[in-house]
């Protein structure tokens, strides 16, 4: 029932209320009035009576205009408080709407919750990693410096960072940061963490204070004052339990004895390394002026005033002087700066945005179905709008009302919305590869609940201003005569058009991304990644600190020779082998190569990943060896040095030759004594990295015929890789360690993995981004064509009038679900062609998640389109079926 | 409200007085304030330039309510009325204005 007083308020104010204006004048002027007549009552003449009454009443105009202003102020206020009174009005009625139809509500709620739940969850993750700052003051005024080479970014060497130090003017502070696995001990169980040895400046650079204790000062980065220790709050918790009194106990690093002086708070995680504490780094004058072997991170302030662009000028001009003074190293390198965001957030940052866009493609798509949904009400409700409009209620009025409806609906869904999110972040922390930065810190938080709501508003004006606009244009005239059961329905069917068509051609998108992710999935897992995975797990091994440094080496070749043995000893193994690097695993460092005959220079050098193998680690890792032959047991120390090189390498240094037989200089020596090493064969590429990682040249060599530095470049630290003779890698896991702590109970091991488990980590996020969109793809695609199916079988409905007519007149069934179908598919193919175009546009965005497929693939075009085109068909089949249902005569009686 | 009122003496004093006059009836400008000056014998003589301002801000503030309306003369006129809340204040402007008056004339006319 339309409310009387609603046509009241519309009425009484424009008609009945002058002006404050006029009112003003009117009654100034009754009151001179009235007293020209007393005073012409007490005998004056009409002139003086006036004058008298206009000279005792003062200043008329000011008085007029202190008045105006007063009514008008008081007039603002009533208008407002109208207006709120009437809001309250229609948000009353629109819950009474919204419960006298319930399956439309519900349908409607569940639709726009499903979309603003999955747009606020990707939002929050959005928010986590990209757009929530950073814990730290001024973190924009943060950056990461690396050496930059013509192939890429890399780590620093301490001397540049030394030199960076003390010639640049840019920075505040330039920090040093050196990670490494090192094993740690309370006196009890072992354990192996991720520490920082660092410079004493990235505490103040970063702001931060620790919540216990202190840091270290720049005194303590000196060598023999370094022994002490900052933990990190999740070490503090994991290994002391909290304690308050954790300060002066001793912790054990790799068999040296620390003193912990503070724990820094949980969001300290500078470099987003997750480290497990900071120690001094204490560097000796001569590794201060060593300017190989690129393994520091650094960090720096910018002063305030400076930019990135000055401060990058700065520094491009020290790497020339550097390049100049150092050319055997620092020859045709030079330094990039990056923002802390760039460096850690990187193109994390356009993969959740394209996301976020997919998200709201979804939300679009509930959308038009609400707006449908509403377009049908709107019509069943014509004849009670007429009403309103014809006791007053203006068109603004009317729309103003029903938006607010649509409001209400849309807060409604916004909290069913909410809780969607609230379990969708759960599942999306669970399913994320842990490598994405920062994404366990996603919550729902004010920002996000902030977003939500905006989001249900603005959705609300998406799908309920159209169908207001219509359902408030109708004619009143024929609404009235007949419920407004055909008079504009044309009308709304092309409205309804161009519902389907905006629908399809989002959904098309959607579903061109998710299929374009599908193919890139399809192309990884044929990949072959170089070596047979089947039965085949490694393990990392850390021998402690040597007890002798001059037979360290030999001291730790002896002690794997050792492991290797007992390990291919053990019952259940295939096959085993020591490398300093497995594929997909940790270790790997990479080495400039310079083959014989090249003037021995950075610019001549190619960075190639350095493996040191155990004799027969290729045919055990069954990585073929195209020419020449393996390492074995006739490569020893003290023999000709020898080296195998993977294709990558041999085509990179000796394009179209033999590489065999040929010498490099690599790792160690000098000029005059490069310590040649002789190419003795050629493995076939291995992807290293994974599937997704371009291959990059390796090379192999003896474990005995390691230069002697090796052993620290590699932290002691080896991996044992073992093939199970069951082909079941899990059973050969306990032997492996077993073995290892047979040798000696006290080396840890750790990263212990089936190769398998290792390639299907290496692809994680590719899977995860995959699962993400092609869920969005599918969801799209079911909200499209549930439209679809509403749009069809309203129409349906709508016309069994014209149907009936039709088939009286002789049409058959078939015929007339032709019609159907075809006037239901038009909309859609026109979407479709929108939306490919839509797509081949939008799926740019996807080339960095893309493998083995372009971005616009026409297979995988064709292929969503084809299956996009069969769903709708089905959801127009479906409902146009009750055609069959129509029995002429009782359709044109009713 | 009706301390920072109160300070200003003399916009309270003429509003309580008005408030007191709308008591009687529904009253336009002109009426209140001749039935002002007849009741005092002309010993308050109230300015039109402080009257109308006075009815429209008690007007805003929702003391008194206007209506167009017949005048005895046969004239369109704005009647004033009392509000509840403006009987509210005139209560409380009454008894403050007899506070008042007492503590002036304490000092002015000591008992005896």
């Amino acid at each position: 029932m339309p409310r009387l007083g609603f046509g009241r308020r519309q009425l009484s104010s424009p008609i009945w209320r002058a002006s404050v204006e006029d009112e003003v004048d009117a009654e100034l002027a009754f009151h001179v009035e009235m007293r020209v007549r007393e005073y012409m009552a007490h005998g004056m003449d009409e002139a003086t009576a006036r004058a008298t009454a206009v000279a005792r009443f003062g200043d008329i105009r000011k008085v007029n205009a202190e008045c105006r202003t007063i009514g008008n102020q008081r007039e603002r206020t009533m208008e407002r408080s109208e207006y709120l009174r009437e809001l309250v009005l229609d948000i009353r009625f629109g819950f009474r709407q919204l419960l006298k139809a319930p399956a439309f509500t519900a349908i409607a709620v569940l639709t726009l919750a499903l979309g603003v739940g999955a747009t606020t969850a990707i939002f929050s993750a959005v928010e986590a990693v990209v757009l929530r700052p950073f814990p730290y003051p001024a973190a924009d005024r943060l950056v990461f410096a690396f050496t930059h080479y013509t192939f890429g970014d890399g780590g620093v060497s301490i001397g540049d960072w030394n030199d960076w130090r003390r010639r640049s003017k840019s920075f505040s502070q330039l920090g040093a940061f050196q990670f490494r696995g090192v094993t740690v001990s309370t006196g009890e169980t072992p354990d192996r963490v991720t520490a920082a040895f660092a410079s004493a400046d990235i505490f103040p650079m970063y702001g931060l204070t620790p919540q216990i204790g202190r840091v270290f000062t720049a005194e303590e980065n000196q060598p023999g004052r370094d022994a002490v220790i900052v933990l990190s709050d999740g070490l503090w918790r994991r290994m002391f339990a909290g304690a308050r009194d954790v300060l002066g106990r001793t912790l054990t690093v790799a068999g040296r004895p620390y003193t912990i002086i503070g724990v820094m708070p949980r969001e300290f995680d500078p470099t987003d390394s997750h480290e497990d504490f900071w120690a001094p780094s204490a560097y000796s004058p001569g590794q201060l002026a060593f300017h190989d072997e690129h393994f520091l991170t650094i960090v720096g302030r910018l002063k305030p005033g400076v930019t990135m662009t000055s401060a990058q000028r700065e520094m491009d001009e020290i790497a020339r002087q550097l390049s100049t003074e150092f050319p055997q190293t620092n020859k045709g390198s030079g330094v990039r700066l990056r923002s802390l965001t760039q460096a850690i957030i990187g193109d994390y940052r356009l993969r959740l945005f394209v996301v976020l866009g997919a998200v709201l493609c979804v939300l679009l798509i509930a959308c038009g179905n609400v707006a449908n949904l509403l377009l049908a009400r709107g019509a069943a409700r014509a004849k009670e709008l007429a009403v309103r409009a014809a006791i007053g209620a203006g068109r603004g009025r009317i729309i103003r009302q029903l938006l607010t409806e649509s409001v209400v609906l849309a807060l409604i869904s916004a909290l069913v919305g909410l809780a969607l999110a609230w379990a969708a972040i759960h599942v999306l922390i669970g399913a994320a590869p842990p490598t994405i930065p920062r994404l366990a810190a996603t919550r729902l938080d004010w920002p996000v609940v902030a977003f939500a709501l905006a989001v249900a508003v603005a959705s609300a004006i998406v799908f309920g201003l159209v169908p207001a606009i219509r359902a408030s244009s109708g004619d009143l005239q024929s609404a009235l005569r007949e419920g407004g059961r055909s008079a504009i329905a044309s009308a709304r069917d092309r409205v309804r058009s161009i519902l389907v068509i905006a629908e399809v051609s989002v959904a098309l998108t959607l579903l061109a991304g998710a299929g374009l992710l599908i193919r890139s999935a399809f192309y990884l897992s044929r990949v072959d990644p170089g070596f047979d995975v089947k039965g085949l797990i490694s393990a990392r091994v850390a021998l402690g600190p040597p007890s002798d440094t001059a037979t360290a080496a030999s001291d730790a070749e002896q002690a794997f020779a050792r492991i290797l043995n007992e390990v291919k000893g053990r019952p259940g193994i295939a096959g085993a082998a020591i490398t300093s690097a497995a594929p997909l695993g940790a270790g790997s460092g990479s080495n400039g190569l310079v083959p014989e005959g090249k003037e021995p220079s950075p610019t001549n050098a190619i960075d190639s990943r350095l493996r040191m193998v155990s004799p027969g680690y290729l045919r055990m890792m069954r990585i073929p060896v195209v020419r020449g032959r393996d390492i074995d047991e006739r490569d020893v120390r003290g023999g000709l040095r020898v080296m195998v090189v993977s294709e990558a390498l041999a085509k990179a240094a000796w394009p179209n030759q033999d590489p065999i037989g040929k010498r490099v200089a690599c790792c160690e020596g000098a000029p005059d004594d490069p310590r040649w090493k002789t190419v003795v064969g050629v493995a076939a590429d291995v992807h290293t990295g994974g599937p997704t990682q371009d291959i990059r040249p390796e090379f192999y060599i003896p474990i005995v015929q390691a230069p002697a530095d090796a052993w620290r470049w590699v932290n002691r630290t080896m991996t044992v890789v073992a093939r199970a003779a069951s082909g079941d890698a899990s059973s050969i896991a306990p032997t492996v360690r077993a073995s290892v702590k047979s040798i000696d109970p006290s080396l840890p091991v750790y990263g212990v993995a089936s190769m398998t488990e290792r390639l299907d980590q290496s692809m994680a996020e590719a899977r995860f981004h995959l699962e993400l969109l092609v869920s969005l793809g599918a969801v799209g695609l079911l909200l499209a064509a549930a439209g679809i199916y509403s749009v069809i079988a309203y129409f349906v409905t709508l016309r069994r009038h014209e149907i009936g007519v039709r088939m009286a007149l002789g049409a058959s069934v078939a015929d007339i679900m032709r019609l159907m179908t075809w006037q239901g598919l038009r909309p859609v193919i026109g979407g479709a062609v929108l939306g490919a175009l839509a797509a081949v546009w939008a799926t740019r965005l996807l080339r960095g998640s893309l493998y083995g497929v372009t971005s616009s693939d026409p297979a995988t075009f064709a292929a969503v389109t084809i299956v996009l085109l069969l769903v709708s068909l089905l959801a127009i089949v479906i409902p146009a079926r009750r055609v069959s249902a129509v029995d002429p005569t009782t359709a044109l009686h009713g | 409200m009706p301390s920072t009122e109160s300070k200003d003496r003399l916009h309270g004093t003429l509003d309580a007085l008005v408030l007191k006059t709308l008591s009687w009836g529904p009253r336009h400008g002109y009426a209140v304030a001749r039935w002002l000056e007849e009741t005092t014998g002309n010993a308050i003589q109230v300015e039109e330039g402080s009257l109308y301002p006075a009815l429209y801000r008690m007007e805003r503030k929702g003391w008194i309510e206007a209506e167009w309306g017949m005048s005895e003369l046969g004239r369109k006129a704005k009647f004033y009325k009392l509000t509840a809340r403006g009987r509210k204040q005139l209560q409380s402007e009454t008894s403050e204005w007899a506070a008042f008056a007492r503590a002036v004339s304490s000092v002015l006319s000591p008992s005896g």
